[in-house]
């Protein structure tokens, strides 16, 4: 009687191990959502923190013309239209401050439209 | 008429004559191109940090494509620039022995400055140091004369 109770109960420990385990690698897998809005001539926030090696989407939204993103650093460069959003996805594999400038030749101020971004340990 | 009179009749004859462009004679142009190429141009010894590349190639002649073609031709060659010849100086061809002479450094800081006197702008923070650096890469690399059209603005 007394084995036959225990074979469950070590059967759904094991089963609410398992669960447990691909839900908690499925939420570190999940990307953080970072949103920057880009205008003439500067990107709000102008600073952002990110983690090494956890993964990022980041949101770039134009609220005039076409503006862009390029973070050499990560190889990564994303393009939003003029009042759109476009978005990039990626894991910084390397700590760090980083600027970021914007990629689409956008009037008199593009070449100083810089963001700025941190990534921590 | 007083002499006072005489005397701004001729200055302001000589200022409305020198408002109008003409073409700088050979001589004037000579002396410019010197003083710029020896003195009054810096930052010859500067070094390109950026490495040529197929990407800084085409970075350069994507950078160049948005802000110089208006003035400089999408080859750097004035193809279909109208007015390329009625400007004092008028605008070299970017191919020229006259703007390849220039060090890799000094076309960045005639890029970040402007010249003068001529009508190039100074294009420091309206492009960024490493679109600056690849557009120098491009120029040491033109295309052929008249191979990407003109730009669009001028057939339209």
């Amino acid at each position: 009687m007394k084995l036959k109770l225990t074979f469950p109960i070590l059967m759904a420990a094991l089963i609410a191990t398992i669960a447990c385990g691909r839900l908690m690698s499925h939420a570190q897998a999940t990307p953080r959502r970072v949103e920057v809005v880009a205008k003439r001539f500067e990107f709000t926030p102008s600073e952002i923190t990110l983690k090494k090696g956890e993964p990022v989407i980041l949101v770039l939204t134009s609220k005039d013309v076409q503006h862009g993103l390029k973070l050499d650093a990560f190889n990564q460069v994303v393009i939003a239209k003029k009042g759109e959003s476009s978005q990039v996805e990626f894991t910084p594999g390397e700590a760090g401050t980083f600027v970021a400038q914007c990629a689409s030749f956008c009037g008199a101020g593009h070449g100083s439209m810089k963001l700025t971004v941190h990534v921590t340990e | 008429m007083p002499r006072a009179h005489h005397v701004g009749f001729i200055g302001l004859s000589l200022l409305l004559c020198g408002c109008r462009v003409s073409e700088p004679s050979p001589l004037e142009r000579k002396v410019v191109v010197a003083a710029e190429h020896d003195f009054t141009v810096g930052n010859r010894s500067q070094k390109n940090p950026l490495p040529l590349t197929k990407q800084t190639l085409a970075a350069g002649k994507e950078a160049f494509g948005h802000y110089c073609v208006v003035c400089h031709g999408l080859d750097g060659q004035l193809t279909g620039i109208p007015f390329a010849d009625r400007m004092s100086p008028p605008i070299p061809s970017l191919a020229s022995k006259q703007v390849q002479d220039y060090s890799d450094g000094q076309l960045k800081w005639v890029i970040d400055n402007g010249l003068a006197p001529s009508g190039m702008p100074a294009s420091k923070g309206t492009l960024s140091d490493e679109e600056i650096w690849s557009i120098v890469h491009f120029l040491r690399h033109l295309p052929a004369a008249g191979s990407l059209g003109e730009p669009d603005v001028y057939s339209h």
